[in-house]
């Protein structure tokens, strides 16, 4: 066991746990964010997807002692009213159906435009081909991302 | 309807209607002293502010039943939209389950069909009763009164009165005895394209699922099972769990294990194991993984697929009797008509659901009940077993319901609850959080049902399809010795049509159950084998499929509705024109067709593809529906794409290999899912009909894909495959 300093959505948290421990986990059920999903556990399906210095990580993957002091993002931190761009897109297409998995798909999508702003079609497909989606949602998945660039111009306007 | 309903309503408190409706039985069917337990639910809340809360019944895993049931509602209550929202209230048997409506429970494509009626007359109700409260306010008769966006206004004087407002008043109006529905041309909400109503939570985070539960003094429990069905547990040694920091008890979970073949409705497995828990799951997981257990593997310790799939073979050549048949039931070894006979056998084998949410339950059982905390398809379930195991009363179980991370049939078991419960108990009734690992998922859990179709047709002198002959071997039957229809599920006007049945279920390697589409998959690979009899012929598929199929012929297949063939004719010619059938292709693309029939729903497909280099590229799906009156358009195209990567899945990585009686496959880098590269283009499209009511569209296209690319592979390749997955080299040479 070890205490373990966390920056979690610009909040500082400490989390007394094996330093082993995933990440997930330390967000899930020791600071009680449940929005970042236990999909897999080894970093195929996406689901547990979060932001490590804003790079699109697998926090079921990645050990809690690794990302002391990191600055970490959740789908609760990607905005703090459903704002962003990317939420109001997936709103706009209504993209979800069973919902599980899309604060991944949002995460894994927001890290995409963050470092490319206007990716090409092709681009968006691989950048999202890690995250699984059960109910088969990408058609509407591909559409919104591609909807949230435009949305996104529109507020800078 | 052959009912009365009576319709009870409540003030709330803080103010506002509440409004359950009471249908009691038709005459002669049930005694009076009964009517009072009949209650079939409650609909809504509106609060005085005038938000309308509907009360949401059913389950949500991703079908979007709980924002078309409140377009219904919302529609005849004459809401404005936007203040509807949706609220999950606990199980309550006595409320909720009720049969004849189509119960507690989702599942069977069956929600719209049965809630339909029922909510609208609910929310004309609502309705009628804000009108008559808004009529006494003006003194005034309620015929000088009508509904519209949230209002009720006079047409004498153009006063309003908001829903909020009138709440209150409403909830103490007398039940109409009789209600009127709107005429469907002013149908505002129904038939309208809606963002599914808890989209908002969902994309930040804040849609609490059943595994987000947080209980306070919750422990957290993970349970190593038996890798091989109808294995034991020997013995286990929990020294190196328990030296675990966090892991509080390890112990077995044999006294609640074991097959459930004769519960109440449905038969379930748990199979026997070693439970850890934890005052977290990590900690949880790292015990079970500490774990040293023997198991005595039993009677499949040696099997593996391939021996049960051999096994299904012989089978399929043993001489059974006919569940049903048209004509002359030995029609194909008539010599004397037939020409010429083919012969083919299919194969769709198991399938894990792979919710993206794993299975969990969070229990706490305590001296005077059990409460559960879970996403379930079938609350009743999870009551009569937690009675049964338990011998709580139904009084003393309350069930906390939850949306889930996908359920496709795998959340109608009620094992999950019965796990959790048993756990708590034994931990001196404390709160445990029970959580099936991805890896657990793998190794143990109850799969799609396996299915062997073996088909024969006969010829007769002029090419005329003689007789059909159909065999389904499969390995579930919901306890019921066919559990089917009698007859193939199609329309095609054959003279000599036969069915046979035999179930697999004493030899199977894992335990079955219910998967989106469950029987459909291997059903309907008569799509296939029409196409075989098609290209016998050199007959164009689709061509031969409508030469088989006469306009305004209803056939009887031992279904509750008959297939009709002019709605499979117009659904095939929808998806065929959208398709572009008859196209210029080009050297290596090909299209496939497959029709069928789902509940009252009616769903073509067309596959276009290419098969070049031993490669097969999906170019696009076209996807043509009947299913009667869309509540949501846009949720309903969701749910058709959806059910065709659900197939594209079982087509191109799917199965459930076993060898040595253990799962192949651990995780997700080996069980493959459709991925967003793999998935190709789809359009869906509507037939235009005069139906007033919906039909089911959860399950229609997800049994349509693999027949359709099947069909299109052979056009494109000449290559006939007849089970599922795809080899990895099964078009290449």
């Amino acid at each position: 066991m070890a205490t373990i300093r966390l920056i979690v959505n610009e909040k500082n948290y400490t989390v007394d746990a094996d330093p082993q421990m995933p990440l997930l986990w330390a967000i899930r059920d020791f600071i009680g964010l449940t929005g970042t999903k236990y999909g897999c556990g080894v970093a195929q399906c996406g689901a547990c997807t979060v932001h490590l210095d804003g790079k699109a990580i697998r926090s079921c993957s990645v050990s809690t002692s690794a990302v002391e002091n990191k600055r970490i993002t959740t789908i609760e931190g990607l905005s703090s009213d459903g704002s962003h761009p990317l939420q109001l897109a997936w709103q706009e297409e209504d993209v979800p159906q069973c919902g599980y998995c899309q604060t991944g798909q949002i995460m894994n999508a927001a890290a995409l435009l963050a470092e490319h702003p206007s990716p090409t079609d092709d681009e968006i497909t691989k950048s999202m081909n890690g995250n699984l989606c059960r109910c088969g949602t990408y058609q509407r998945i591909h559409r919104a991302i591609k909807k949230s660039i435009l949305i996104k111009a529109q507020t800078l306007r | 309807m052959n009912r009365r309903e009576f319709i009870i309503s409540s003030a709330i408190a803080g103010g506002g209607l509440m409004l359950s409706f009471h249908p009691a039985a038709g005459k002669g069917i049930t005694a009076l002293g009964l009517e009072g337990q009949s209650v079939l639910g409650d609909f809504v809340k509106i609060t005085s502010n005038g938000d309308v809360l509907f009360q949401f019944v059913k389950h949500e895993m991703g079908q979007g039943i709980s924002t078309s049931m409140a377009q219904i509602f919302a529609d005849e209550l004459c809401a404005d939209w936007d203040k509807v929202s949706i609220e999950f209230p606990d199980a309550d048997m006595k409320k909720y389950q009720n049969e004849r409506n189509g119960g507690h429970d989702t599942g069977g494509s069956c929600t719209i069909i049965y809630q339909w009626d029922m909510l609208r007359k609910a929310g004309a109700a609502a309705r009628q009763m804000l009108i008559a409260a808004a009529a006494k306010r003006w003194k005034t008769s309620p015929l000088n009164c009508h509904a519209e966006n949230h209002y009720v206004i006079n047409k004498n004087s153009s006063q309003r009165l908001g829903f909020g407002e009138l709440a209150d008043a409403a909830a103490r109006e007398k039940v109409p005895e009789s209600v009127s529905l709107k005429d469907p041309l002013n149908f505002q909400v129904i038939g309208k394209p809606k963002i599914a109503k808890l989209i908002p939570l969902m994309v930040t985070g804040n849609l609490q699922y059943g595994l987000d539960v947080n209980i306070p003094g919750m422990l957290y429990a993970v349970i190593a099972r038996c890798p091989v069905f109808k294995g034991k547990l020997k013995n286990f040694e929990a020294s190196e769990s328990l030296k675990v920091k966090g892991v509080i008890k390890v112990f077995s979970t044999q006294p609640i294990a074991g097959l459930q073949p004769h519960a109440p409705y449905m038969p379930y497995d748990i199979r026997e194991g070693v439970v850890v828990v934890a005052d977290s799951f990590w900690a949880a997981k790292k015990g079970q993984d500490a774990l040293k257990i023997d198991w005595d593997e039993g009677v499949n310790e040696k099997l593996s697929s391939t021996n049960f799939e051999r096994l299904a073979e012989q089978r399929a050549m043993h001489k059974t009797d006919p569940t049903g048949y048209i004509g002359d039931e030995n029609a194909v070894a008539d010599l004397e008509h037939v020409r010429k006979t083919l012969r083919a056998s299919y194969v769709f084998p198991h399938q894990l659901h792979s919710c993206m949410e794993p299975l969990n339950c969070t229990a706490h059982v305590q001296p005077g009940g059990c409460e559960v905390w879970v996403g379930t398809q079938a609350p009743h379930l999870i009551v009569s077993e937690l009675k049964r195991v338990f011998g709580f009363s139904e009084e003393q179980i309350k069930i906390h319901l939850f949306p889930s991370g996908g359920g496709f049939g795998r959340r109608y078991y009620p094992d999950m609850a019965v796990e959790a419960a048993f756990i708590s108990r034994e931990m001196g009734n404390l709160p445990v959080k029970m959580i099936w690992t991805r890896e657990d998922d793998h190794a143990a859990n109850l799969a799609h049902l396996f299915q062997h179709l073996e088909y024969q047709v006969a010829l007769d002198k002029d090419n005329n399809i003689y007789a059909w002959y159909e065999k389904e071997l499969r390995t579930y039957t919901w306890a019921a010795k066919y559990a089917d229809p009698q007859l193939p599920f199609m329309a095609y006007d054959i003279p000599n049509i036969r069915f046979d049945f035999e179930d697999l279920i004493q030899d199977e390697l894992v335990h079955s159950s219910a998967w989106r589409g469950v029987v459909g998959h291997g059903r309907f690979f008569s799509e296939c084998f029409i196409d075989e009899i098609a290209a016998e012929l050199k007959k164009d598929p689709y061509e031969f499929r409508l030469s088989l199929l006469k306009e305004g012929r209803d056939v009887f297949v031992g279904d509750i509705y008959p297939v009709s063939s002019s709605r499979i004719i117009s659904v095939l010619k929808l998806a065929a024109g959208k398709a572009g059938w008859g196209k210029k292709l080009q050297e290596g693309q090909g299209l496939g067709v497959a029709v069928c029939p789902y509940g009252n729903s009616y769903c073509a497909v067309v596959a276009d593809v290419n098969v070049r280099g031993g490669k097969l590229t999906i170019n696009k799906i076209t996807i043509a529906v009947d299913c009667g009156k869309v509540i949501n358009p846009s949720g309903a195209s969701n749910q058709l794409v959806g059910g065709i990567v659900w197939s594209l899945t079982a087509l191109l990585y799917g199965g459930y290999p076993i060898k040595n009686g253990r799962a192949v496959h651990t995780n997700f880098h080996e069980n493959k899912l459709l991925r967003m590269k793999e998935c190709p283009p789809m359009e869906v499209h509507f037939t235009e009909n005069k139906d007033e009511r919906p039909w089911g569209i959860g399950e229609i296209s997800s049994p349509l894909g693999v027949p359709a690319v099947l069909n299109a592979i052979f056009a494109a390749s000449g290559k006939r495959i007849r089970r599922v997955p795809l080899a990895l080299d099964a078009l290449s040479t």
